[in-house]
């Protein structure tokens, strides 16, 4: 197995490859599955990717259970086809993805967890602009794809890709970093591009709290995704443009690691601090679950836990 | 480094039903194995939740999604919001506990899935790790305990004589040793942290020695 993103980019460039070809090289020598039977599984998630952002973004759009968030995805698509926005169509774009996928997860619909269910939006929206922009193939779309799991499975193995162990930097600042790494592939980017542009994307991003108001995944999760997105792109392009991190990619996922194992618990999914302990996030709890449900956990010391 | 994800579907995917991988899907990958090692009618449920599942399980719908894979529902079936009306409705009797200290297996989003009949009682400590993934760190199988280290693939192999050298021999490098074996009366229960998945054709020889395997 690839075990880190030095390795990643070495065999890359060596062998003159994209990191796409060695995970999925990895992939079927772990998996013992055919190359097919994988790029077909990579193409359903692809599938329930664009299904869900077209669910969440058309007609009516979806609304969550709870009624806190929803149909803001098709509000963004109204004001991009009225034509006058500030950060332009390509970046709206981009943001309208991410809404629409994360307010169908809200609303207990299917999504693909990319890496996970909370920032799932973040890697559409990246995808949903590069398809337009690039003129992406199905199978271009489904490399972007193969890519963004290669420097994921870093981040999981050797950090943490969990709300509740990480904070939302390793949700969504993961999927952002995927994101701006697999982009620059798709681009035409070099490897150690990619792991510029990823390495950008992450310190961006550290320190992102996961807060949730009413331990609901919504608000503030739907437009964090936004974040990531945005984030990704403009990260993937300062790499294409030659811009560098000067801290290695390794390096930042170790200090995301140690920044996640330093939050307190209250800011680690437990709905108990951040946004979720304002008046209004208050509120909101009180009205949906009719109590205060919070019990509070002993604050312990996280050394010799597992992440 | 651990090597917990080691497909790059652990990282793109599961498919899913909101809205949280670690709270909703991975729990209902934890309730699934409870359901798997059970392999029985179930008549009782109980649930006990630690930390970051004990404050948001309402919110994250890990309720529903532990029972879903109680019932042996995808992550992604439609049924899985309402799984435990459906439970109670087939007479399943579910009881869901915050418990206040931290987890007994040392990672926030830990649940105790027990399920009972009059014959058996086991219960499965597991946690799910992010983006779906989950690790099984404990087992109760009617007061025989089990603890593995946590990653799948995890085997566990009920024979009538010993067969832990055939075992051995079979699994080769693709376990984490030593594995565990208890003995009983009248049987041997084994159960091995495998490595990698293993080869259709072990588990099926594996199978050949054996009077009950599930691979988790």
């Amino acid at each position: 197995m690839y075990e880190t993103i030095a390795d990643l980019v070495t065999t890359a460039t060596a062998q003159h490859q994209p990191i796409s070809e060695l995970i999925i090289a990895q992939e079927i020598k772990l998996s013992h599955s055919s190359r097919e039977i994988i790029w077909a599984t990579m193409g359903k998630n692809l599938d329930v990717m664009i299904a869900a952002a077209k669910k969440g973004s058309s007609g009516q759009g979806v609304q969550s259970a709870t009624g806190l968030t929803g149909r803001e995805a098709v509000l963004m698509a109204k004001y991009r086809a009225a034509g006058k926005t500030l950060s332009g169509d390509t970046m709206l774009r981009a943001v309208e993805t991410a809404i629409a996928t994360n307010e169908v997860n809200a609303s207990m619909g299917i999504i693909c967890a990319t890496p996970t269910a909370g920032s799932a939006g973040t890697l559409p929206g990246v995808l949903s602009v590069l398809t337009e922009r690039l003129d992406l193939t199905r199978n271009q779309q489904i490399q972007f794809l193969f890519c963004a799991s290669a420097f994921g499975m870093i981040v999981a193995n050797h950090a943490m890709i969990a709300g509740a162990t990480g904070g939302c930097q390793a949700e969504v600042g993961s999927a952002s970093a995927m994101g701006a790494a697999a982009a620059v592939e798709v681009a035409g980017g070099t490897p150690q591009q990619c792991a510029e542009a990823f390495a950008m994307a992450m310190s961006n991003l550290l320190g992102l709290v996961c807060d949730p108001v009413a331990g609901l995944v919504e608000i503030p999760c739907i437009k964090r995704n936004v974040v990531g997105s945005v984030n990704a792109l403009t990260c993937a392009d300062m790499a294409l443009a030659g811009l560098t991190n000067k801290i290695p990619a390794d390096e930042v996922i170790s200090a995301m690691k140690r920044i996640g194992q330093d939050l307190p618990t209250s800011l680690r999914e437990t709905g108990l601090g951040g946004l979720a302990a304002t008046p209004t996030g208050i509120e909101m709890k009180m009205k949906i679950f009719g109590e205060d449900v919070s019990i509070h956990a002993e604050e312990g010391p996280d050394e010799g836990r597992e992440n | 480094m651990t090597n917990r994800y080691r497909s790059v579907f652990d990282i793109i995917g599961p498919i899913m039903i909101g809205p949280s991988s670690s709270h909703t899907a991975g729990a209902v990958a934890i309730g699934h194995v409870a359901n798997r090692l059970f392999h029985a009618p179930i008549k009782e449920v109980v649930v006990r939740y630690f930390e970051s599942f004990a404050q948001t399980h309402r919110g994250h719908g890990t309720d529903y999604a532990i029972i879903s894979g109680v019932l042996g529902f995808d992550p992604a079936d439609r049924r899985v919001p309402l799984a435990v009306d459906l439970a109670r409705r087939q007479g399943l009797k579910i009881t869901f506990i915050e418990d206040q200290g931290l987890s007994p297996i040392g990672h926030p989003n830990t649940a105790a899935v027990t399920l009972i009949n009059a014959e058996k009682e086991i219960t499965v400590w597991g946690c799910s790790v992010g983006g779906g993934t989950i690790e099984i760190r404990k087992v109760d199988l009617n007061g025989l305990i089990f603890t593995p280290q946590g990653p799948l693939p995890i085997l566990f192999v009920e024979a009538n004589q010993p067969i832990g050298a055939a075992l051995d021999q079979l699994f080769g490098e693709n376990y984490r040793r030593p594995r565990v074996t208890h003995q009983l009366a009248d049987h041997y229960i084994y159960q091995l942290d495998l490595l990698d998945r293993p080869f259709p054709e072990q588990i099926d020889q594996a199978r050949g020695m054996s009077q009950d395997l599930t691979l988790l």
